[in-house]
């Protein structure tokens, strides 16, 4: 199944509006500029707490913000979009990446509060994401420890999510599963497999409730 | 040792210091709650307790014990509750958000009339207990055993099964690639749907397949997408004893233990 496009960003070529994804009209960029004044402190803080607390990250896009501390451990690669909003404000966000691990979050993705997302192999989150609160993206069975010493693991899976996708509260995304683009988990579910483009899916494991 | 791991040594003895028994080579992640009602809690060794981005919770009622032994690691958000006996074996990993209560209920300090009913839960030696999993009271899951993710177990899980679903029943062998929630049980569904035509993916228990999808064309189909998803070839003879759609999964899940 093909998850749909997944925009990765375009180059560091044309500055910084170019690392949005597009151009600006004069217009839309004074708008911008007008909302974030409005949003003052909070809007500076959110940006600068980017700065400070992804820096562990590989790579951050432009104008993505975190509200509240996320906890980030990053033994292998974590890359994250342009205009991505972390919230980690009542439990913070977790992003782990093992040695091998690669975490490939896009652009304009919106995480909310408690979620994991743990990558041995490699997880990958498409542009225009919405992932609820309290969900777990990972590509092992068991996220967040590690094996005990002498014993075999079972091997992690990858894991995708398409564009636009939109995962509500308290999803579970097991390994090996691909989550096609502009699809709705609806909450609570665990997804196991493939859930095809633009579908709503739901239950344990997640079937499909309404097809496109 | 760097003097970080020692000072999270320090403070993880310190946060479990009425513990009646801690092993050494403790290891948490941000802090565990731990409520004492007048119990003992047992910790082997080489405990691995997460508690971020949302804290555990340790609670042992009255007289109660809760014994944790050797090698275990409990992922974050896990809520271990002890009113009369909680077991887990060495080497158990336990997922994160897991449930684990031999009460039905348990109320705050100082409002104990609401415990009754307590049974032990014993989870054995080298279980794996997935994402959100619930244990009530009673409970038992044998050495080696699998729990699959989002499942409730309420009774006797056997030795080295794999097992899943709101009152988890047993679905395979543990550690069977084949035993997964995305198995054949699993996928069936939404596979029948695309390959019968049907306009939404059926029930497994839905009783006999009505026969005018049964025909020479829709076993093809049928046999055709299995053969897709799952890389397998289903027996003739297998197929002529299928009735129902529950048969269909059981007889590739058949094939695929033979494997």
């Amino acid at each position: 199944m093909d998850v749909g496009p997944c925009n990765l960003r375009p180059a560091r070529a044309g500055g910084l509006q170019a690392v949005r994804g597009r151009w600006l009209t004069f217009r839309q960029s004074v708008s911008r500029w007008g909302t974030r004044l409005k949003g003052g402190p909070s809007w500076l803080r959110s940006s600068l707490g980017a700065r400070l607390w992804l820096s562990a990250c590989n790579q951050v896009g432009a104008n993505t913000r975190t509200f509240w501390r996320p906890n980030i451990e990053n033994r292998g690669r974590i890359i994250i979009g342009a205009n991505v909003r972390l919230n980690s404000h009542w439990a913070p966000i977790e992003l782990v990446s093992g040695p091998d691990g690669v975490i490939d979050i896009g652009d304009r993705v919106y995480i909310n509060y408690g979620s994991i997302i743990s990558a041995q192999l490699r997880v990958r989150i498409g542009s225009n994401v919405m992932i609820g609160n309290y969900c777990i993206v990972a590509d092992t069975e068991i996220p967040g420890i590690g094996d005990p010493p002498g014993k075999p693991s079972i091997a992690p899976r990858q894991i995708e999510i398409g564009d636009g996708a939109w995962l509500a509260a308290r999803v579970t995304v097991l390994p090996g599963s691909r989550i096609g683009a502009g699809a709705v988990i609806a909450a609570g579910s665990i997804v196991a497999g493939d859930i095809a483009p633009g579908d709503l899916a739901g239950g344990i494991p997640a079937r499909t409730l309404r097809a496109r | 040792m760097t003097s970080r791991d020692s000072w999270n040594a320090v403070r993880a003895r310190r946060w479990l210091r009425k513990c009646a028994a801690v092993g050494e080579g403790l290891r948490l992640d941000g802090r565990p709650t731990v409520e004492y009602y007048g119990g003992r809690i047992r910790i082997g060794s080489r405990l691995h307790l997460a508690s971020r981005p949302v804290a555990s919770h340790l609670a042992v009622g009255p007289g109660a014990l809760l014994d944790i032994g050797n090698d275990v690691s409990i992922g974050c958000g896990a809520a271990i509750a002890a009113f009369q006996h909680v077991q887990i074996g060495d080497g158990t990993r336990v997922g994160p958000f897991v449930i684990i209560m031999d009460t039905s209920f348990h109320g705050s300090p100082g409002d104990q009339s609401l415990q009754h009913n307590c049974r032990p839960v014993m989870i054995g030696v080298g279980c794996l207990i997935g994402t959100r999993v619930t244990i009530t009271r009673g409970a038992t899951i044998g050495d080696g055993a699998e729990i699959l993710a989002g499942s409730v177990v309420s009774s006797a899980i056997p030795p080295g099964v794999c097992a899943a679903g709101a009152r988890a029943r047993i679905i395979g062998r543990a550690g069977d690639p084949a035993s997964r929630w995305d198995s054949a049980a699993a996928v069936l569904p939404n596979m029948l749907m695309a390959s019968l035509g049907l306009d939404s993916p059926p029930d497994l228990d839905s009783g006999p397949i009505p026969p005018h999808l049964w025909t020479n064309a829709g076993i093809g189909a049928v046999l055709g997408a299995v053969h897709n998803r799952f890389g397998v070839e289903l027996d003739p003879a297998a197929v002529r004893e299928i009735r129902s759609f529950a048969d269909i999964a059981a007889a590739i899940q058949r094939v695929l233990w033979e494997h």
